[in-house]
């Protein structure tokens, strides 16, 4: 009691008390869990590349052909490919035609990719993909095969690539065959970064088309010919796999149809960040299921959610 | 002479003393604000040192949902916490806890309380848009220039059931020109026992709360005062709740200035800027049966100004006041998979949400003879809200605004006629609420009541209300008879309803409701008050209520208190008090398995308790001994959360001085 009539008699309350707010602040604003830094958060697991960069380059005579990927690394999965010929001696880029591309596994087998490349005036570079369904590894070379027309005259190269792991899961691919036969490689495009939203999701759909006449020359490109498939519906169903989230699903989902730029679009809700697996049925033109089964829609918990027979992991 | 009515109502009826708390309140307000002399107690008929909940819950219009022995939810008029407008002073504070662990009751101690001012209905809009009224928390507010400078109190006691122990704390310095006080509480209480002498695990709590008040007199009629609480629970088990709380903080700081006016139509200005926070970390850890971990933490963040004006020209009075804020909220959810080295699942279930306000209410009233008197009020508020990572929202709402300005009007009107003996009364009253955060944005909120995540709507349009009330009394010197009623057409009443769309997130859940609008829901609510006074010092009390809320196609709505009742005597001689009372509810036959709900059976409880005053070197004194449950009853309301049992025998003593 003493104290407190000393203490109130003797010192100016109006400071005592500006210093213990100011002490009562600092204890509040030392949070014992700090918020979440949410775009930190969701860029954790993910590699996000932007910039197109020389991955490889081949040289013939006085011309030389760069190729140009995202980060400048081939990853296995989908790869958008930018080719611009340049001209050794000046360094000046040089108006090329007929440009071809062909990656090579092994001497034995490809992967889709876009065997005559268009050009693109606006960005005055080749544009195509290769989607490489395996990395480098010692059983596992890959070649590039490259061919292009400058000044009236072909040219042909081919430089071993290294294709690498690709880290960022939500640009996962799969193969398989059908129930028609045939072999077919699905591979995811976009989003790179998704989030805890409606994210549009852009797959590629790939086919590959049967030789019909014998090989000539190798690397004959009629060997090793991939499509995009068209008209095809890619039906999705996402779930988290994980056995305590009982084979949670999200709501408004879309599955991925074709559009005018041949790739497959469709919607995927993602909740919550953590992993998602993509659970795919595909479809051909006349609704024939060529791969994936329904999966079970029952809230499951400490149960793996059971995937379908076509799925694509995702991680976020 | 007031003081002297009051003691010998104190001891009448709980609900008596509770609706003239209310009806006194307007009058009390004024004289607090003008005279700053009043002084309520906190304290029920039955018990004197009790908690906010405790001493909330003896009003007959207020009502619990128990998740535990802590923090109970209080429902106005069989309404959540989302239709009434729950404050401090005025200033809005809002739970940082998505499953409402945190009603801004568990933030304050009774020993910072001097009154608890409930209102029912429209009349409560003067704090803010509502639809079940107000409740507005009044801080201590020790008058300047008192005969008695310093002035103080200390409580202890101690709960056998729950070993909680308490001690309470307060001390007022009351000079010419400067006032200070300063309270400081610790309650810590173990597990619970029910009825069957079973331990109701993770019931127990500890809670720290320590508040500080200036005021100086900057001139003979104006003054500046800055006030501050800060609160703190750790350690509290939420029963009827998958998880516990591993501490809450809140800082509650206010300034205000008030200037009195002696002539003219204007007789006092206070206005005041408050600001506080609340974090609320949920902790899952106390309970291993739990399938998977998770980390829910919240923050909600305050920034406001209240400014009132009180008008008196003669028959006329009138209350103008301005209320504004901002508030933050935040809440996230962590989701630890079974292999821990695997990434976690994050989201938020408040995705960082803002609410401003910014409201003018107004309340008249006309004194039209001695015995008749108008009240005529109304306010017209503004509130937006706006979702910072509305992507989350958009999940179940494709394209929902990210920011939404809604309009809340109100109205309500009243008539007062006193005729002799008897007293009578007519309102109505009109308002809109704009939903809550968790109504709006909430993203996979579980309700562990009915076992659904559930899922706000940004699109949900106004909660519409159009009410209507009735009383009517008699009293003479002994006899005292009041009879309530009140009813409410709300339209867009908004509640959960299940989604066939989406599945559950968290593992218990079964399903994922979504907010959405009812065309409409009524609810009535009815009681009746007697109180009798046999004997110069024996007094008895009775107490009915009975309410129904039903849904456009007549189901039942949830939480809606069955037929109740409390029957209370009270002795009283010289220094020695004793009371006892019985109370319960019938069976709760109009339930909703909708809602989660099961049929609660009747129970009935029978509490005893005694006190004795005494004078220790003039300090005075009182010691209570009493037991709530006499019986030890096992039984659990319809209120209680997932079917919790509520309190067995209690028997607790208490220890106060007065200095």
């Amino acid at each position: 009691m003493l104290h407190f009539k000393t203490f109130f008699k003797h010192s100016l309350p109006m400071k005592s008390f500006k210093i213990l707010v100011i002490a009562l602040l600092g204890v509040i604003t030392s949070c014992t869990i700090d918020k979440t830094d949410y775009e930190a958060e969701i860029g954790s697991q993910v590699p996000e590349y932007y910039e197109f960069k020389e991955a490889v380059s081949l040289t013939s005579g006085n011309y030389k052909i760069s190729i140009e990927a995202l980060n400048g690394t081939f990853y296995k999965g989908y790869n958008e490919l930018h080719l611009k010929v340049s001209n050794t001696q000046t360094n000046q880029s040089v108006s090329a035609s007929e440009v071809t591309v062909l990656p090579i596994l092994n001497t034995s087998s490809s992967c889709p990719h876009e065997y005559n490349v268009s050009y693109d005036a606006t960005n005055k570079y080749f544009a195509g993909y290769a989607v490489f369904t395996s990395e480098t590894a010692v059983s596992n070379s890959w070649k590039l095969y490259i061919s292009f027309k400058a000044d009236n005259q072909k040219y042909e190269i081919n430089k071993d690539i290294s294709v690498e792991k690709q880290s960022n899961k939500n640009l996962n691919m799969t193969t398989f065959t059908g129930k028609d036969n045939e072999q077919y490689v699905i591979a995811l495009i976009s989003p790179q970064k998704p989030k805890v939203a409606e994210n549009p999701l852009v797959a590629g759909i790939y086919k590959y088309n049967k030789p019909t006449i014998p090989a000539g020359t190798f690397p004959d490109p009629s060997q090793f010919s991939y499509s995009e498939v068209s008209g095809y519906t890619l039906k999705l169903d996402p779930r988290m796999p994980e056995p305590s989230m009982g084979n949670h699903s999200s709501p408004n989902n879309q599955d991925l149809t074709q559009q005018n730029d041949g790739l497959y679009h469709g919607v995927v809700n993602y909740t919550m960040t953590g992993n998602w697996t993509l659970n795919l049925i595909l479809m051909n033109q006349n609704g024939l299921i060529l791969k994936g089964t329904v999966v079970p829609t029952d809230f499951t918990p400490g149960v793996e959610g059971v995937k379908s027979e076509l799925y694509i992991d995702t991680l976020f | 002479m007031k003081y002297i009515i009051m003691l010998l109502f104190l001891g009448m009826s709980v609900t008596a003393q509770n609706s003239h708390a209310h009806h006194d309140s307007i009058k009390n307000l004024e004289e607090v604000q003008v005279k700053n002399a009043t002084k309520k107690k906190i304290e029920t008929e039955m018990k004197m040192a009790v908690s906010v909940d405790e001493y909330l819950s003896s009003a007959d219009n207020i009502s619990f949902i128990k998740r535990g022995a802590y923090a109970w939810e209080p429902l106005l008029n069989n309404m959540s916490t989302e239709r009434s407008t729950v404050t401090i002073d005025g200033m809005h504070i809002f739970g940082a806890c998505t499953d409402k662990m945190d009603p801004i009751t568990s933030y304050v101690e009774s020993n910072n309380l001097s009154a608890i001012d409930i209102k029912s209905g429209q009349e409560g809009s003067l704090h803010g848009s509502t639809i079940a009224g107000s409740i507005d928390l009044k801080r201590k507010s020790t008058p300047f220039g008192l005969a008695k400078k310093w002035n103080g109190a200390y409580q202890s006691g101690f709960e056998f059931n729950n070993k909680q122990f308490f001690n309470l704390g307060n001390v007022a310095y009351s000079g010419e020109k400067f006032v200070a006080e300063g309270s400081i509480s610790y309650r810590k209480a173990d597990d619970y026992y029910d009825g069957n002498d079973n331990e109701v695990k993770h019931s127990q709590y500890k809670k720290f709360n320590t508040s500080l008040g200036f005021a100086y007199k900057t001139s003979d009629l104006s003054a500046v005062r800055v006030d501050a609480i800060f609160d703190m629970a750790k350690d509290v088990g939420y029963p009827a709740l998958p998880m516990d709380l591993s501490l809450s903080r809140a800082l509650i700081t206010s300034a205000s200035y008030k200037q009195l006016f002696e002539d003219g139509l204007v007789k006092v200005i206070d206005s005041k800027i408050y600001f506080n926070a609340i974090e609320h970390y949920m902790d899952d850890t106390t309970r291993p049966e739990n399938l998977v971990h998770m980390d829910m933490p919240g923050w909600s963040t305050t920034y406001g100004l209240v400014s009132k004006a009180n008008l008196k020209k003669n028959s006329y009075s009138s209350e103008i006041q301005l209320n504004a804020y901002d508030n933050l909220s935040i809440a996230e959810m962590r989701m630890y998979p079974q292999d821990r080295s695997k990434r976690t699942m994050f989201a938020y279930s408040w995705p960082w949400v803002t609410t401003r306000y910014a409201g003018l209410s107004m309340n008249n009233s006309w004194e039209l003879s001695e015995k008749s008197q108008v009240n005529l009020g109304g306010s017209l508020g503004v509130n937006y809200n706006y979702s910072k990572y509305v992507e989350f929202n958009w999940i179940f709402h494709p394209g929902a605004p990210q920011e939404k300005t809604r309009f809340l009007p109100s109205l309500h009107a009243g008539y007062n006629l006193n005729i002799d003996q008897f007293n009578f009364s007519v309102g109505t009253g009109y308002g809109h609420r704009a939903p809550s955060v968790s109504e709006g944005y909430g993203y996979y909120i579980y309700n562990s009541f009915d076992r659904y995540d559930y899922i706000g709507n940004p699109d949900l349009k106004n909660e519409i209300s159009y009410e209507g009330n009735a009383s009517a009394g008699f009293k003479n010197e002994r006899l005292s008879i009041q009879g309530k009623l009140n009813y409410f057409y709300i339209e867009n009443y908004i509640i959960g309803r299940i989604l066939s769309m989406g599945s559950p997130m968290n593992y218990q859940s079964v399903g994922v409701k979504g907010y959405t609008s009812l065309d409409y829901a009524t609810l009535l609510n009815m009681s009746m008050n007697v109180s009798y006074d046999i004997l110069e010092h024996l007094h008895w009390n009775g107490t009915l209520t009975y309410a129904r809320g039903m849904d456009n196609n007549g189901g039942n709505l949830p939480f809606i208190r069955p037929l109740s009742y409390l029957t209370s005597l009270h002795f009283m001689h010289k220094n020695f008090g004793i009371q006892t009372s019985v109370n319960g509810d019938f069976e709760q036959i109009n339930y909703s398995p909708e809602y989660g709900e099961d049929l609660t059976g009747a129970y009935v409880i029978w509490n005893l308790s005694a006190n004795y005053s005494f004078k220790i070197n003039q300090m005075k004194t009182v010691v209570q001994v009493g037991a709530e449950n006499l019986l030890n009853e096992y039984y659990s309301t319809y209120a209680d959360w997932g079917n919790i049992p509520r309190m067995g025998r209690n028997i607790f003593t208490s220890l106060k001085f007065n200095f």
